[in-house]
C-alpha cells in the first residue's frame, strides 16, 4: 500500500524504514521503489517470510536476519539522532531524485525513503535557502581561503552551507559558515553515529550543535567508496545550487557536480591558477556550457536565489572623467602635452582638428578641469591622473 | 712525595670550563690511578703518555702515580688531556719548573713517539682560557694558527714533547729531523658548495620571481621555501645563495670558526672561517649528523656548522619528523640544546634556512596534474609534513615552475648575476645595519621583537593591508611581524628610508605565496 504525500508515517512504518536503512544499501533504487510502492513494513514482512525473491531479496533477507533494531535505536539515542521520513513536517522535497531513478548511468540511486538527522534545525525549511560548496580533499591554501570566504559570505546573507565534512574544501566551507555564525549541514557517507574522518570529530560535533548532520545509511555503517558517491547526490539535492571550489581532474567532488547538473540545479566553479593541479578539474567543468564561473558569495547567491531577488553588482574598473568624453574630445585630450605647454596650433594639428574647433573644445575640457592654460599654451591638468 | 700541576679545558658544546690537572708521585707499590670521572678516551691517556715520555728520553716513574682532574665531578671526555697529564707528571718529577706551568693551559693529544697531534676544539678552548685570565696556552703546532686567532693569550705551538719540554725550560729546542707528517693529520675535507667559484645565478634560466625571492631572502636573512616539480631549478637557486651574502663580521667569524673547530673541519694554515658557511645535509643522513649529538662526545651537527650561513634542506619533506621538530628551537632562539642521559651541550645554530620540496611524493602535482599518481590523501599528508611552527617562521614561500621554452631562450640581464645581486644585498644590509647600530644583530629577520618594534616601526599609513589580513584571520600576530620585517627588507633593497605601501604589498605577496598583496618588482626586473 503506497503512502499518500503529506501523511505522516506510523511508528511501525518508521521502525520498518529504519530497519530497511540497515538492510539495503543507501540509495539502492530497488529498495527505494519497493518502499515507496508497498511500504517498508510490507517489504520487511515479505523478506521475513521469504516471499521476496530474486538475488537482492535473498541478500536483504540475510541482512535482515542479522540486523539488530534495538542496538540501532540505542546507537541513535546515544548521539541524539532522529529518523525523518516523507510526510514529516521536516522532510525536504527530494521528489526530483525520483526522476533520476531510471537514468542511464552506472551509478543509479533513488529517492530516499528516510534520513537520519542530528541537530536543532528543521531540514526541510533549511534547504530552501542552502548552497552546496564542495571540492578537493588535497586543497591548497588558496582553495581553503576561497571556500571559507564563500561560505562565510553566504552564511552572512542568511543562506545555509551544505557540504560533505571531508578534509580540504568541505572542511573549509563548514568552518567558514560556523565562523560567520551561520548554518551548515554536513551530509555523511557513514552512519549518523560515526563521524568520519576521525580527525573531524570536533568539527562535526560543532556542526551538529548549531546545524545539521544528515545520513542515509543506518547507525554503525562505515563509509565505503560507493556510499560516498551515493551521498553526493544528497549534497546536490539538499541545496539550491552547487559550487566547486577546487578539484583535480579526477576529484570526487566532480561527481557531486554531475548530480547538480542532472537535477537541473545551478552549477558553479571558482577558477584558480592554470598552473595549479587542484584547479584543473574546475577549469574543465567551467568549459562546459551549463556551468558558470563565480568569484564571490554575491555571484553565487545571484544564481541560486529566486530570480531578481539578489542581483550581484556588475564589476567594472573605476570610471574616470576621460570615459565620458566623445571621440573627438578624447583625441584632442591625447594631443595635449603632459608637462610643457604647447600652443593651440600644434595641438590642433596633432589632433587633426581646425584651430578654432580645437580652441572651443579645449575651453570645454578646461571647464571640466582636464587641461589648463599656462602662458600661451595648454597642458594637462596636474591634479588629474589620466592614466588608463 | 712530589706533585705537579697544570691546567686544561673541558669542552661542553661550545662552552669551556677550566680544568686543573694534578699529578702526584709517591713511594709505594708502582701503580697508576686517574681520578675525575675520565671516560674511556681519557683513561687511555696513560698508555699514550707512557710511551711518549719514554720516547722523549724521559722517565716513567716506577712509583705510585696518581693523577687528578678537577672539578672531580665533571665528566672528562676527549684525548686532549694527554699533554697536560704528561706535563704535570714531568713537573712532579722535577723535570719542568713549576713556574712554567702556572697560568698555562695545555691541550693536545700525544702520539706514542712523543709527537703532538692536532685536536678539534682548540679555538673554543683557547677562548675559554682567555676568558679565565690564563696567560699562555700550549697547543699542537698544527693548531697554532687557530689558537692565535684569540687576542690576549700567548700561544706556544709545539710539534713534540721534546720541543715542549725544551721551550718550557727556556732552552733551545734540539733540531729534530723533519718528521713525516701523519697522513691522518692531512687537511680536513671542508664542506664547500659544488663549484663554488664558478656557480652563478646567471646559470639559472628564467625564474625571475624565484630569483627575486632569493635576493630578498639574502638581504634580510629571511627563511625561504621553494616548492616545485623536479628539475625546475630550486636546488640550483639555493646552492647559489651563500655567494650572495657578505663576509662574516669578526665576531661572527669567531663563533663560526669555534663550531667548525669542534667538528675538526678547520684548515691548518687558514683556519678562520670568513665566508658564511653552507650546509646541505641529505634527508637520509642520521638525525645526530643534522642536529648534533653522537656517541661519547656530543658533536655539532649540520645546523650548527651552518651558523651565520645557509642551511639548505633539499627534499625538505623527506626529512624525518624528528629533524623538523628539532628545527623549532634554533629557528626560535638561534641555538640548539642536545640533551642526553649523561649531560647536555649547547651549540649555536643561527642560520638562514632554505627548503626545497616537490609538490607531492611523485613530484608531478602541477599544471593539469595528469602525470601525478598520488591519491589526494597522500598529497595532503605530504604537504602536512612541514609542521605548523616551522612553516609559520618561513618568511618567503615561492612556487618554482618549470621554465617555459620562451624563458629558456631569453638571456638574463647582467643585473641578475651573482655579483650584482650580492652588491645590492650588501647595500641593503648596510642600511639595516645602520638602524641596528650597536646591537649584536645585523638583519631585519634576526632582530628580536622588542628592538625591531622600537627601531623599525611601520609608518601608520602603510599598515592597513596587514591589519586587514590579521582581522580576518589570514595572518597570525607572528605572521604580521614577519611581514613587517620583509617590508623593511624590500624597502632597504629599494633604497627607501622607510617602507612604502608598495613594499608592504610586496612583502605580503612574498609571505603568502602570491595569495595576497602584489609583486611589482619581480615584473620590472630584467
Amino acid at each position: 500500500m503506497g503512502l499518500e504525500t503529506g501523511t505522516v508515517v506510523s511508528d511501525a512504518e518508521r521502525a520498518a524504514r529504519m530497519l530497511m536503512s540497515r538492510v539495503a544499501e543507501p540509495g539502492d533504487v530497488d529498495a527505494c521503489r519497493l518502499v515507496r510502492e508497498f511500504s517498508a513494513s510490507e517489504l520487511v514482512e515479505r523478506l521475513r517470510t521469504g516471499r521476496q525473491g530474486r538475488a537482492k531479496g535473498q541478500a536483504w533477507a540475510a541482512r535482515l536476519a542479522a540486523a539488530d533494531p534495538e542496538q540501532m535505536r540505542r546507537a541513535a539515542d546515544r548521539v541524539g539522532a532522529r529518523y525523518l521520513a516523507p510526510g514529516d513536517p521536516d522532510w525536504p522535497d527530494l521528489a526530483e531524485l525520483r526522476t533520476l531513478e531510471s537514468a542511464p548511468r552506472d551509478l543509479c540511486a533513488g529517492e530516499p525513503f528516510g534520513l537520519w538527522v542530528r541537530g536543532p534545525l528543521a531540514l526541510g525549511s533549511v534547504v530552501e535557502s542552502a548552497v552546496a560548496i564542495v571540492g578537493a580533499r588535497a586543497s591548497s591554501d588558496y582553495g581553503d581561503y576561497v571556500a571559507g570566504s564563500l561560505a562565510a559570505g553566504c552564511a552572512a546573507r542568511g543562506w545555509a552551507v551544505v557540504s560533505g565534512g571531508a578534509y580540504g574544501i568541505d572542511a573549509a566551507a563548514h568552518r567558514g559558515a560556523l565562523a560567520a555564525e551561520g548554518t551548515t549541514i554536513a551530509v555523511l557517507a557513514s552512519g549518523i553515529d560515526r563521524l568520519y574522518p576521525a580527525g573531524h570529530g570536533g568539527l562535526l560535533e560543532n556542526v551538529a550543535s548549531t546545524g545539521l548532520l544528515v545520513s542515509e545509511a543506518a547507525p554503525g555503517c562505515s563509509p565505503t567508496r560507493l556510499r560516498f558517491l551515493v551521498r553526493n547526490r544528497l549534497i546536490a539535492a539538499l541545496s539550491r545550487g552547487t559550487v566547486v571550489v577546487e578539484a583535480a581532474l579526477r576529484s570526487g567532488s566532480l561527481n557531486t557536480a554531475r548530480w547538480a547538473r542532472d537535477l537541473g540545479r545551478p552549477l558553479m566553479g571558482v577558477p584558480g591558477p592554470v598552473t595549479s593541479m587542484t584547479s584543473a578539474g574546475v577549469h574543465e567543468l567551467l568549459r562546459q556550457p551549463e556551468s558558470v564561473l563565480v568569484t564571490d558569495a554575491a555571484e553565487v547567491l545571484e544564481l541560486v536565489a529566486p530570480i531578481g531577488s539578489a542581483p550581484a553588482p556588475v564589476k567594472r574598473g573605476e570610471r574616470i572623467p576621460r570615459d565620458d568624453l566623445d571621440e573627438v574630445s578624447q583625441r584632442l585630450l591625447d594631443a595635449v602635452p603632459k608637462v610643457a605647454p604647447a600652443p593651440v596650433a600644434s595641438i590642433a594639428v596633432c589632433a587633426d582638428l581646425g584651430p578654432a574647433q580645437a580652441l572651443e573644445r579645449l575651453a570645454a575640457l578646461a571647464q571640466r578641469g582636464l587641461v589648463i592654460r599656462v602662458g600661451g599654451g595648454w597642458r594637462l591638468s596636474p591634479t588629474r591622473s589620466d592614466a588608463p | 712525595m712530589a706533585t705537579g700541576l697544570t691546567y686544561s679545558v673541558a669542552l661542553d658544546g661550545i662552552a669551556g670550563r677550566l680544568v686543573c690537572v694534578e699529578a702526584d708521585i709517591s713511594p709505594g707499590v708502582p701503580g697508576w690511578a686517574l681520578s675525575g670521572l675520565p671516560d674511556a678516551s681519557v683513561a687511555e691517556s696513560r698508555d699514550r703518555c707512557r710511551a711518549a715520555l719514554l720516547n722523549s728520553r724521559q722517565k716513567w716513574p716506577d712509583l705510585k702515580i696518581t693523577v687528578g682532574m678537577y672539578p672531580a665531578d665533571l665528566r672528562k671526555v676527549g684525548s686532549h688531556y694527554d699533554l697536560p697529564i704528561a706535563l704535570a707528571l714531568l713537573a712532579a718529577q722535577g723535570e719542568l719548573p713549576a713556574a712554567s706551568l702556572r697560568s698555562c693551559v695545555a691541550f693536545g693529544e700525544l702520539g706514542l713517539d712523543g709527537r703532538l697531534r692536532s685536536v678539534p676544539g682548540v679555538l673554543p678552548a683557547v677562548l675559554s682560557a682567555a676568558d679565565n685570565g690564563v696567560e699562555r696556552v700550549i697547543v699542537p703546532a698544527a693548531n697554532a694558527v687557530e689558537a692565535s686567532l684569540i687576542d690576549g693569550v700567548r700561544v706556544l705551538g709545539v710539534r713534540s714533547l721534546v720541543e715542549c719540554i725544551a721551550l718550557l725550560r727556556g732552552e733551545e729546542p734540539p733540531v729534530e729531523e723533519e718528521l713525516e707528517p701523519w697522513l691522518a693529520d692531512a687537511e680536513p675535507r671542508t664542506v664547500r658548495p659544488r663549484h663554488e667559484d664558478e656557480a652563478d645565478l646567471l646559470d639559472v634560466r628564467g625564474q625571475h620571481l624565484a630569483r627575486w625571492c632569493v635576493e630578498v631572502a639574502a638581504a634580510g636573512r629571511h627563511h625561504l621555501f621553494l616548492e616545485g616539480p623536479p628539475g625546475s631549478g630550486k636546488t640550483m637557486l639555493a646552492e647559489r645563495s651563500p655567494k650572495l651574502l657578505p663576509e662574516l663580521e669578526v665576531w661572527q667569524s669567531i663563533e663560526t670558526t669555534q663550531v667548525h673547530s669542534l667538528a675538526g673541519l678547520l684548515s691548518r694554515d687558514d683556519p678562520r672561517v670568513s665566508r658564511p658557511p653552507y650546509q646541505a645535509p641529505n634527508h637520509a643522513d642520521t638525525v645526530p649528523s643534522v642536529i648534533g649529538g653522537g656517541g661519547r662526545l656530543i658533536k655539532p651537527g649540520a645546523i650548527s656548522l651552518a651558523h651565520h650561513g645557509v642551511l639548505f634542506l633539499d627534499e625538505a619533506l623527506e626529512f624525518r619528523p624528528s629533524v623538523h621538530d628539532a628545527l623549532r628551537q634554533p629557528l626560535e632562539s638561534g641555538e640548539i640544546s642536545i640533551r642526553r642521559a649523561d649531560g647536555a651541550a649547547r651549540f649555536p645554530a643561527r642560520f638562514q634556512l632554505i627548503m626545497a620540496a616537490n609538490p607531492c611524493p611523485c613530484g608531478m602535482a602541477w599544471g593539469k596534474g595528469r602525470e601525478c599518481i598520488c591519491v589526494p590523501s597522500k598529497r595532503r599528508q605530504y604537504r602536512e609534513r612541514l609542521s605548523g611552527p616551522v612553516r609559520d617562521r618561513i618568511d618567503i614561500v615561492n612556487e618554482v615552475l618549470p621554465v617555459s621554452r620562451a624563458e629558456m631562450r631569453q638571456q638574463v640581464g647582467s643585473s641578475g648575476s651573482s655579483q650584482q645581486v650580492a652588491a645590492r644585498v650588501a647595500e641593503a644590509r648596510l642600511r639595516a645595519k645602520a638602524r641596528f647600530a650597536e646591537l649584536p644583530w645585523l638583519t631585519n629577520a634576526e632582530v628580536p621583537g622588542f628592538e625591531f618594534r622600537r627601531r623599525c616601526p611601520l609608518p601608520a599609513d602603510v599598515t592597513r593591508p596587514i591589519e586587514d589580513l590579521v582581522a580576518i584571520g589570514r595572518l597570525t600576530q607572528r605572521g604580521a611581524d614577519r611581514v613587517a620585517r620583509l617590508a623593511w627588507t624590500v624597502a632597504d633593497l629599494g633604497g627607501r628610508d622607510r617602507p612604502a605601501l608598495v613594499d608592504v604589498d610586496e612583502a605580503l605577496f612574498l609571505r603568502t605565496r602570491g595569495l595576497h598583496g602584489t609583486s611589482a618588482v619581480s615584473l620590472r626586473r630584467a
